[in-house]
Parts: structure tokens; sequence; C-alpha cells
């Protein structure tokens, strides 16, 4: 889907956050990742600058390896704290996916 | 009043005088906009000019910089130095400024990538 | 600054501009331009070394190596890319604009 970029913001974060949590990764592979997923408005980036800030406020861990083509590649995996950002995001979507679906089905009251 | 007379302590003088040294080595036209930036900036200074110094130390680095790419100084600072001195310091007046840098840059990319083709 | 760190800093500073002329041509015009525009908005990061600077650099010598143009790693709004880059910085704007509002409160 594309024009979603505003919608996205916030919550590409919690992505990166879970796709790092599945195993060692680097900044391209998370982007094909959710390109394939159908986000194809991401490009690397986007990607980037979120991985930039998650090294800023310590939530990956940094392991720099040699690529067969190009320079070095950072490969990323989650700190202990990245990884209590990961169970705050998805318990934060829980509660808002639960509260759109409540506010789109359930009849409203009117005062 | 510039910002020599201004500037007190002499850590300051000292940092002043190395500014003084790198902007000689700047072609005319770069030295040129240097005076005219530390002319609009010194208005913005405290009593000992400390607060400024780091903005004088990255304002002469993109001078050095784009002067090193051969670009004119009319690209890099636009004609408003007074409106870029404003931006440089997050002055209110600046804050369109940062807006109309942002522009620039997406003009200059596609302006420069278009060139290629 | 000490002399030492001025030289050692010119040396890596050589480096990264050679770094950044082996780049293909549409990489370097973008590479500039971010430049340019991270001076004028002045992250205090850009002190502390070419730290940034090199950051980018990196990521963009991988995309040449992914064989990708550069406004397709970056997003046609090159701007957005840079501002989402420093988003959570201190610009020296603000420190400045701090400094001139703890003077004021003083006075009162």
């Amino acid at each position: 889907m594309e024009n979603i970029t505003e919608m996205l913001k916030g919550v590409l974060e919690g992505c990166v956050l879970e796709i790092i949590s599945r195993g060692e990764t680097y900044g391209y592979e998370i982007t094909q990742h959710l390109r394939d997923l159908g986000f194809t408005d991401v490009v690397e980036g986007t990607v980037y600058t979120i991985t930039i800030r998650l090294e800023k406020n310590n939530l990956v861990n940094i392991e720099k390896k040699k690529s067969t083509v190009g320079p070095p590649r950072k490969f990323y995996t989650l700190t202990e704290a990245g990884r209590e950002q990961l169970d705050l995001f998805w318990e934060k979507w829980g509660f808002v996916t639960n509260k759109l679906e409540e506010l789109k089905t359930k009849e409203m009251k009117r005062r | 009043m510039n910002f020599f007379e201004k500037v007190t302590g002499s850590d300051m003088t000292k940092e002043m005088k190395n500014f003084e040294a790198r902007a000689k080595l700047l072609p005319t036209e770069y030295q040129t906009a240097w005076e005219e930036i530390k002319n609009n900036l010194w208005v913005y200074t405290d009593f000992t000019g400390r607060n400024l110094m780091p903005i004088l130390d990255s304002a002469l680095e993109l001078l050095e910089v784009t002067a090193a790419d051969g670009q004119t100084v009319e690209e890099v600072l636009g004609n408003d130095i007074k409106g870029f001195c404003a931006a440089l310091v997050g002055d209110d007046g600046g804050k369109t400024y940062r807006d109309k840098w942002r522009d620039q840059l997406n003009q200059n990319v596609l302006r420069k990538l278009g060139g290629l083709k | 600054m000490s002399i030492k760190k001025i030289i050692e800093g010119k040396k890596e500073w050589r480096a990264h501009v050679s770094r950044v002329k082996s780049l293909p041509q549409d990489y370097q015009i973008v590479y500039k331009e971010i430049q340019k525009y991270l001076f004028k908005v002045g992250p205090v990061e850009l002190g502390e070394g070419i730290g940034l600077l090199s950051e980018i650099l990196a990521f963009f010598e991988e995309g040449v190596a992914a064989g990708k143009g550069v406004l397709e790693v970056t997003g046609t709004d090159v701007a957005a890319f840079c501002d989402a880059l420093i988003e959570d910085s201190k610009t020296y704007a603000d420190l400045y604009q701090e400094s001139v509002k703890q003077k004021i409160d003083k006075k009162k």
C-alpha cells in the first residue's frame, strides 16, 4: 500500500524491533522484509534513520561484519532494553487496535 | 563594534583568532561572506560571545567545505544573509528559513540529478 | 581544540573526502547537498568529529554495493531523510536559545 507514511510513523520502529528480534539482521534486509510485507513506500533510508535512533538509545547491539559486496555491514541484535521496548510496543499496539475495532463495530452511545 | 571588540576572555580571543586564520584560506568571495555572517551574528551574542562559538565554527566549516567543492557563495547561503544568520541561532525570524533550507536541499538534488541524465 | 586533534581531524577528513569522491556521481551530489544542509542546521554531533557524516557515507556505500540509485535509498524527500536522522539531536541553535533563556530567567 502507498501513501501511508504518515500513519506508519511510530509504528515502523516497532516493526523494525520485531524483525531484529527474529534474528541478527542488517538494514537492507530489514527494508526488504518490510517491502515484501507490503509496505512498498519504505526505502532503505527510512529504516536507516530508525536503526540510527535505536543505536543511540541502546536498544540494539551492533556487530560489524565484512560483506562480499561493498563496505562492512552493521548487524543488529536486540539488547535487553530493546526487548522491553518491543514488548511495550506490542502492548500499546494491542490497545490501539482493540479500541479502533471497538470504535468501528460497536454502537456509539449518544449523550 | 565587532566580534573582536565584544569577545572577552583569552580562550575566546584565541578561538576567534583561530577562526580568522581559517577564514584567510578561503576564496575572496567566501571571505566577504564570512565577514557578513559575523556582522549579522554579533547582535545575538551575550557579554562574552561564548554561546556563539559553536555556531560560528559550524558556519565556517560550511564555508570551508563548500568552497573546496567549488560551489558559489550564493548557492550556499542564498541572498539573505541576515535571515540565514537568524536561522543559525534559531531565532523566531529564522523559522521559515529552515523550511527554505529544506526546499533548497530537495530542489538542488532534483536539479543536479536531472543534469546527469 | 588541541593541535593534535586538529591534525588528526584533518587526516580523518581527507580520508573521508576521498571516500566521497569514489561514490558514483548521483550519490556524490546528494551527499554534498546533505552535508551542506547539516552544516546549516548544526546538530551537535557534527562537532564531535565526522561520526554522523561517515555514518551517512557508509550507508551510501552500501546502497552503491546493492546496485541502487541514490533516491531509491534516501527516498525522494531528501530533507525529510535528514530531519529524521537528526530528529532527537540538539542543534547549536537549540543550545544558543537555551543559553539566552537561562540568562533571562536569572534576571527575573
